[in-house]
């Protein structure tokens, strides 16, 4: 069956390096997070994901639509557009085509309004969404990834009661996963850093806690190496730890261009 | 209880609007202006220009759309008094509306708590599509120790202070424009941060990686002095300002240089 299919095709990064340390792509069915200093291109990469679920089935990719659910306002629409321009260009290139004409479903135009967009300004907002997010996808069946940019920042003021926070955030990550599973579908979360004592010194460290460790499936690091991006497999079910350089650039996300890009098994 | 599901919207329809700095060359530099929407932070050390392009902000606001303006008065926070009235008054832009010091609305901030305060009171009703802190360091200076629960505690209000202002930003439409100092890089590793040569010195934004978070674009100002050697052989002191994006939500990484001249921040060319 076509969806069955669809379930075990993964989405790119954009970056076939990146891609390759992922075991192919984001899983759908699964919660990835996806943590790293401001900057580092989190943004950019949920982005990437929203515009790279919709390429076609037969263009390799799921022809699925994309939830981007904005905490921050780092979500800019002409960035959008640029990245789902140089998408559809690079998948035609790909795949050896040239079309007289591009089909209106595969214009720059349609992949931006085949992202829901929500712009969350709380944490009670937030778990109110994620609580209707049922509701919404048996009424859009199509939409393929839920991305949360950040899942992170609306917890960072005071919670007077800490234990309230650790249940409010499990509460909600666990609903994420049983969503990935219900709808077959990829859950992203992006994540800040932190910097924690431990050992006498200060260590950078993915924000909201130990507990929250165990509420993605996967996890990926971003981070600098001198000048250039890293993308670090921290956690997977199947895969080994790996780093691999990797790119941001006016297309989006894209392999590293340098000479000496290596991709380091750990 | 019924409850309103919320609704999408339609990335399509979300055009960012941006503020001009009143020099094309610095808005071809940041893709057209300071974005509406979001918060910028304008990084650098003392006498960078922060308040100088924020003063130029002030009456940039006030010029038409067409202009690149958003036609609207502006509330701007000073925590280090007094306030530059004087070094307002010296700037100017063509197609400015009669009484341009009417639309301008100036409050001072004298903490942290002040200033989240100031921001829970402001009138819905207050129109404006400007809001400058100048500067948010100066804040959280002395107030703090540097223990774990009082870092902890300065960093919630760093995001109680973040969200505020973003949620005006998104209701009104409006341009939020923060100025932050620097500190002198003490460890080899700069932790995180991107660190940048202002005078001589390696330097990171104040407030740490909390505060970071908070601010979707960076723009860093720097300087340098140099020497140059003049066609006729003679040493002359050189003084090169240069704004950096550091992150962006659409910008790539990149510098421009700039002056500062009497009537206003330049880009130059």
């Amino acid at each position: 069956m076509l969806s069955e299919e669809q379930a075990l095709r993964h989405i790119s990064t954009g970056s076939g390096d990146l891609d390759s340390i992922l075991g192919g792509g984001i899983h759908c069915k699964e919660v990835t997070e996806i943590g790293g200093v401001p900057g580092i291109g989190k943004t950019q990469l949920g982005i990437q994901l929203a515009i790279n679920v919709q390429i076609p089935y037969d263009f390799g990719g799921l022809g699925g639509k994309a939830i981007y659910i904005d905490t921050e306002g780092s979500f800019m629409a002409e960035r959008a557009y640029q990245i789902a321009e140089a998408s559809i260009l690079d998948t035609f290139d790909n795949f050896g085509c040239q079309l007289k004409e591009i089909p209106e479903k595969l214009k720059a135009e349609s992949f931006l309004a085949n992202i829901f967009y929500f712009r969350i300004c709380s944490y009670t907002e937030q778990i109110a969404l994620i609580n209707y997010l049922d509701q919404f996808l048996v009424e859009h069946k199509d939409v393929k990834i839920v991305i949360i940019d950040s899942v992170t920042f609306h917890f960072r003021q005071d919670f007077d009661d800490l234990a309230l926070r650790t249940r409010v955030l499990g509460g909600m990550s666990q609903k994420l996963m049983n969503l990935a599973k219900k709808f077959s579908l990829s859950v992203v979360l992006m994540n800040q850093v932190t910097t924690k004592f431990t050992e006498g010194s200060f260590h950078l460290t993915l924000a909201l806690g130990d507990s929250w460790s165990h509420s993605c499936t996967n996890r990926v690091i971003l981070y600098w190496n001198g000048n250039d991006r890293y993308a670090y497999l921290d956690k997977s079910p199947y895969l080994r730890p790996a780093s691999v350089h990797f790119s941001v650039t006016g297309k989006g996300i894209r392999d590293a261009t340098s000479q000496c890009k290596r991709v380091r098994m750990m | 209880m019924a409850s309103i599901p919320p609704k999408p919207e339609n990335p399509l329809h979300l055009h960012t609007t941006k503020l001009t700095l009143g020099c094309p060359i610095l808005d071809s530099f940041l893709g057209g202006g300071i974005p509406c929407g979001s918060i910028t932070e304008l990084v650098g050390e003392s006498s960078a220009g922060k308040t100088q392009l924020c003063l130029q902000l002030l009456l940039s606001s006030l010029l038409p759309p067409s202009l690149g303006g958003l036609s609207s008065p502006s509330l701007y926070i000073y925590s280090e008094p007094p306030f530059p009235l004087r070094r307002l008054l010296r700037l100017s832009l063509p197609s400015l509306p009669p009484r341009p010091l009417d639309h301008i609305f100036v409050r001072p901030a004298h903490s942290a708590d002040d200033l989240l305060s100031l921001l829970s009171h402001l009138p819905d009703s207050l129109p404006v599509r400007l809001i400058i802190i100048d500067s948010i360091a100066a804040l959280f200076r002395s107030e703090f120790d540097n223990t774990p629960r009082d870092l902890k505690s300065r960093s919630s209000l760093f995001f109680k202070i973040a969200t505020k202002l973003k949620d005006r930003a998104r209701k009104l439409g409006a341009a939020v424009v923060v100025t932050n100092h620097v500190v002198d890089v003490v460890e080899a590793e700069c932790g995180g941060a991107r660190c940048l040569w202002s005078s001589g010195r390696r330097v990171v934004p104040a407030l740490g990686l909390a505060w970071s978070h908070c601010v979707n674009t960076r723009v860093f100002l720097t300087r340098s002095e140099g020497m140059v050697r003049r066609s006729n052989g003679e040493e002359c002191e050189v003084r090169t300002r240069r704004m950096h994006v550091v992150f962006s939500p659409c910008l790539p990484e990149r510098s421009c240089e700039f002056a500062i001249v009497g009537h206003g921040v330049l880009g130059v060319g």
